[in-house]
């Protein structure tokens, strides 16, 4: 394997993105140090200051949602990198080790620009919500130095990963490996603890009724949503992380000059979608066991998120959810286009699109939801007489389960594409298989329709029994696939590059729709607190009270994408400068090839 | 002419982002607006008046119609048609009134056989009904099948106590001086003469303040002076007859000092 050259190679501009992060970091740690003064002082000052022209309310959602933005990719891409790079250190394919710093060089450009709105986002809270940050401090106080000390651990970690590249290649690639790793883990624990404070807002714990810490910090820490968001946020931040990974390498396909860049890309951009299909097919199930802690948490609450003045806003989400499934599954589908062997799958494509198409009109039908008069009167109550009894959960949890399972059926007709099996078991292999498709097919919608026949309360436990269907044919498929798979006739490689160029505008489709999605859901996680800054204990008593309609939240989730997706453009812009630089400069080598499907040094 | 790949993608991003926009501007439009306190304590209301403000309360800071319905069984609480007749046979000991407000305060003491023990305490966050406001929910639950007979003085003195703004409003301290603000109230504020205050005034022309201080929050006080028709009128009382200028016509010390005397008003 060759080793990589340009790691190293990166010089001033590398140092330059160094100072700038830990700049931020001590500026960061200064600020928490001061923190208690600040709590002090807070008690004699006004409850809220008012951000100019826009508001403070305003002001503080835009940096929020930038902030998770950038967070997010920084925490998710690397999750996968390190992945990737162990894949090519075990087989010895420089493709992966390439794709791998070069999805570390697309975080390592957005490490400041998290670590710069982070700083911003809480300057925002303490001038602007005092008083709400003085309550945040009495409780969380000891956190904030572990969240300080761990992002100095990952900042330090992160940068000896990318500029180490070339120097613990070799024999030396196992530390690297563990610094990859290591990162990941400090990521992760910073998220934990970010998470934390964002729970506890929502369903706070271990206080008391007016509020105070009642005992160990813990307590209030291990709320009823805190395990449920980390899980569901780790897996999203996959997701996006995978998204936007696929969404530029699809700008460089369609950029691309030569035949080789567009292959390079191909393969980016497939991969890319690949981790972000791998992880979107499990979030829902992270949904799932957050509304149930949430519901567990407060009835109340659960009941306002779902069928309160937030119903519309599932139905927005289901429509994005099934636009992120039907376009997953439609750049697979034109994926194996370019691989010779496919035309033996051609033919099931027309009815898992069919059940995409039903599954995203059923998921998308609305039930009790907040209609005006004349629409009630059109149809004769708040539903639909006829459709409106597919919308309610036993409908849609079924539908959602089966477009899980057409998804991941597309993705194992991809996966054996050009490969025909060998081994002497494959009639009985692929029998099972089927039969697991069958069986867990059955069990969703069997569920699904005795569901409407019970009380709700027994009904909510039928959807664990469609999960554990779904999920157990996913790892019974796998496990067979795999080993069935393995030295299967090839049909003919992959032709890396010459997929359809809309292809890649499915890909730019996911990664927005994705990311707006993300800034939806932001939404719903914040609004469900309504009035109250921390729910129940906290009350909101500024002039932003009020829980905007989704009118207003999407105008602003639109505008803050935009802004994401620009500084986001103009970071990778920046990071291509410098790339261009050095290359020229320090005869930096090319990216392997990629066509064919196999590195020239592989 | 080509146009470059960066504006393709760019328009193409928009055109997405727009559509998602566009759809969700065309739905029906709701806000979730933080609920208005009522207080109902000094002023003659007809229990006629207190049912429709307790009516009211069910529908929207209660959220009691998330869960109960009104003659239809529901799946998450029982149905409250009647319960005004039925409340007063359900728990031996207990009359009509007491079993309501039991329910409300304790609702684990009285769940109904079949259904989950869910309902919240609707005195405590995030419901926080004040006792004005349980007074005239438990008049409007009796009513429902029953005689209206609860007067404030059956709302336990303790209910509500604390809940609104929770570590919020524990953390209200004013400099003001209650004694000279108790003179501002009998002369410059002029208040006495549409308000009582303990001993202080005997009008009947405004709610009797005796107590605002454990039903109303300072925030409320404070707004309430400076603006009387954006904070609302207590129920049985005419609209618009606070004057709105004493945000003028007091200095900010006397405004201070006010309403450190109201607070002193349990």
């Amino acid at each position: 394997m060759k080793p990589r050259t340009s790691a190293s190679s990166q010089g001033p501009r590398g140092g330059r993105d160094c100072a700038w992060t830990v700049l931020c970091t001590l500026t960061l740690l200064g600020l928490l140090a001061a923190l208690p003064a600040e709590a002090q002082e807070a008690a004699t000052e006004p409850a809220y200051r008012a951000f100019p022209l826009i508001g403070s309310r305003l002001a503080v959602w835009a940096v929020a949602q930038l902030h998770l933005n950038f967070a997010a990719f920084i925490l998710g891409v690397p999750i996968f990198a390190v992945i990737i790079e162990i894949v090519g250190w075990r087989t010895g394919e420089g493709r992966y080790d390439w794709l791998s710093h070069e999805l570390v060089k697309l975080t390592f450009a957005a490490f400041s620009t998290t670590a710069l709105l982070g700083a911003l986002l809480l300057f925002l809270f303490v001038g602007y919500y005092p008083r709400f940050w003085t309550y945040m401090t009495s409780i969380f106080f000891p956190t904030y130095w572990i969240y300080a000390l761990l992002f100095f651990a990952e900042t330090f970690t992160v940068y000896l990963w990318y500029y180490g590249w070339d120097w613990l290649a070799g024999p030396r690639k196992w530390i690297h490996v563990g610094l990859g790793v290591l990162s990941n883990l400090f990521g992760t624990a910073i998220l934990v603890v970010a998470n934390s404070w964002v729970t506890f807002m929502i369903s706070p714990a271990g206080i008391t009724e007016s509020g105070a810490l009642k005992g160990s910090v813990w307590a209030a820490i291990n709320n009823f949503t805190w395990m449920p968001i980390n899980i569901h946020r780790l897996i999203a931040n996959i997701v996006f992380g995978g998204t936007i990974a696929a969404a530029y390498a699809a700008f460089r396909f369609l950029a691309a000059k030569t035949d080789e860049e567009r292959a390079r890309y191909d393969w980016m951009g497939y991969i890319g979608n690949f981790v972000a299909l791998s992880a979107f097919i499990v979030l829902p199930f992270a949904g799932y066991y957050l509304g149930r802690e949430i519901y567990a948490f407060n009835q109340t609450m659960g009941i306002t998120m779902m069928g309160g003045f937030m119903s519309w806003l599932w139905i927005i989400q289901a429509i994005l959810i099934g636009i992120l499934f039907l376009g997953s599954n439609y750049y697979l589908w034109l994926g194996m286009e370019r691989i010779p062997g496919s035309e033996r799958y051609r033919k099931y494509v027309p009815p898992m699109l069919i059940v995409l198409t039903l599954g995203f009109m059923i998921w998308a039908t609305p039930r009790s939801l907040v209609v005006t008069l004349d629409e009630a009167r059109a149809m004769g109550g708040t539903h639909h007489p006829v459709l409106g009894v597919l919308g309610v959960m036993s409908a849609k949890n079924t539908v959602v389960n089966l477009m899980i399972l057409t998804t991941f059926l597309s993705y194992i007709l991809y996966r054996r594409a050009n490969k025909v099996p060998t081994k002497p078991w494959v009639r009985t292999g692929m029998a099972v298989q089927w039969a697991a498709f069958g069986l867990a097919g059955a069990v969703v919608v069997f569920y699904g329709v005795y569901g409407y026949f019970v009380e709700s309360i027994v009904r909510i436990g039928f959807s664990v029994y469609q999960v554990v269907a779904v999920l157990g044919a996913l790892v019974l498929v796998m496990a067979l696939d795999i080993p069935m798979f393995r030295g299967a006739r090839s049909t003919g490689t992959i032709r890396w590059g010459t997929i359809a160029p809309r292809s890649q505008y499915v890909l730019i489709l996911l990664a927005v729709t994705f990311t707006w999605l993300m800034g939806l859901m932001g939404f719903a996680r914040s609004g469900i607190r309504q009035h109250w800054h921390v729910y129940g204990v906290m009350r909101d008593t500024s002039v932003d009270a009020v829980t905007p309609a989704l009118g207003y939240a999407a105008n602003v989730i639109t505008l803050v994408t935009i802004a994401f997706f620009a500084l986001v453009m103009f970071i990778f812009w920046l990071g291509g400068l410098a790339e261009k630089g050095t290359a020229s400069a320090h005869g930096h080598a090319p990216a392997p090839a990629i066509a064919g499907g196999r590195a020239p040094d592989a | 002419m080509r146009v470059p790949v960066g504006v393709k993608v760019g328009a193409f991003a928009v055109a997405i982002m727009g559509s998602y926009t566009y759809f969700a501007n065309s739905i029906p439009q709701i806000e979730s607006r933080p609920p208005q306190e009522l207080s109902l304590e000094g002023g003659s209301v007809t229990p006629a008046q207190l049912v429709k403000a307790g009516e009211e309360i069910y529908t929207t800071k209660g959220t009691c119609e998330i869960c109960h319905r009104i003659g239809q069984k529901g799946t998450r609480a029982p149905d409250l048609a009647g319960i005004g007749g039925r409340a007063g046979k359900t728990t031996p000991g207990l009359s009509a009134k007491g079993y309501i407000i039991d329910s409300l305060l304790h609702p684990g003491n009285h769940v109904v056989e079949g259904y989950p023990n869910i309902m919240p305490a609707v005195d405590k966050p995030p419901i926080a009904l004040n006792r004005s406001e349980l007074w005239a929910l438990t008049a409007f639950l009796q009513s429902l099948g029953g005689t209206v007979d609860v007067a404030l003085a059956d709302i336990p003195a303790t209910a509500g106590a604390g809940g609104v703004g929770g570590a919020a409003a524990a953390a209200v301290t004013l400099p003001g001086d209650p004694k000279a603000g108790q003179a501002i109230f009998a002369g410059k504020g002029t208040c006495i003469a549409c308000h009582k205050a303990g001993a202080l005034g005997a009008s009947p022309v405004g709610p009797d303040l005796s107590q605002i201080a454990r039903i109303q929050t300072p925030e409320y006080i404070m707004k309430k002076i400076l603006d009387p028709a954006g904070s609302g009128t207590v129920a049985g009382y005419p609209k618009g007859v606070m004057p709105p200028m004493f945000g003028q016509s007091l200095t900010a010390k006397e405004y201070v000092d006010l309403v450190a005397f109201l607070l002193t008003l349990k």
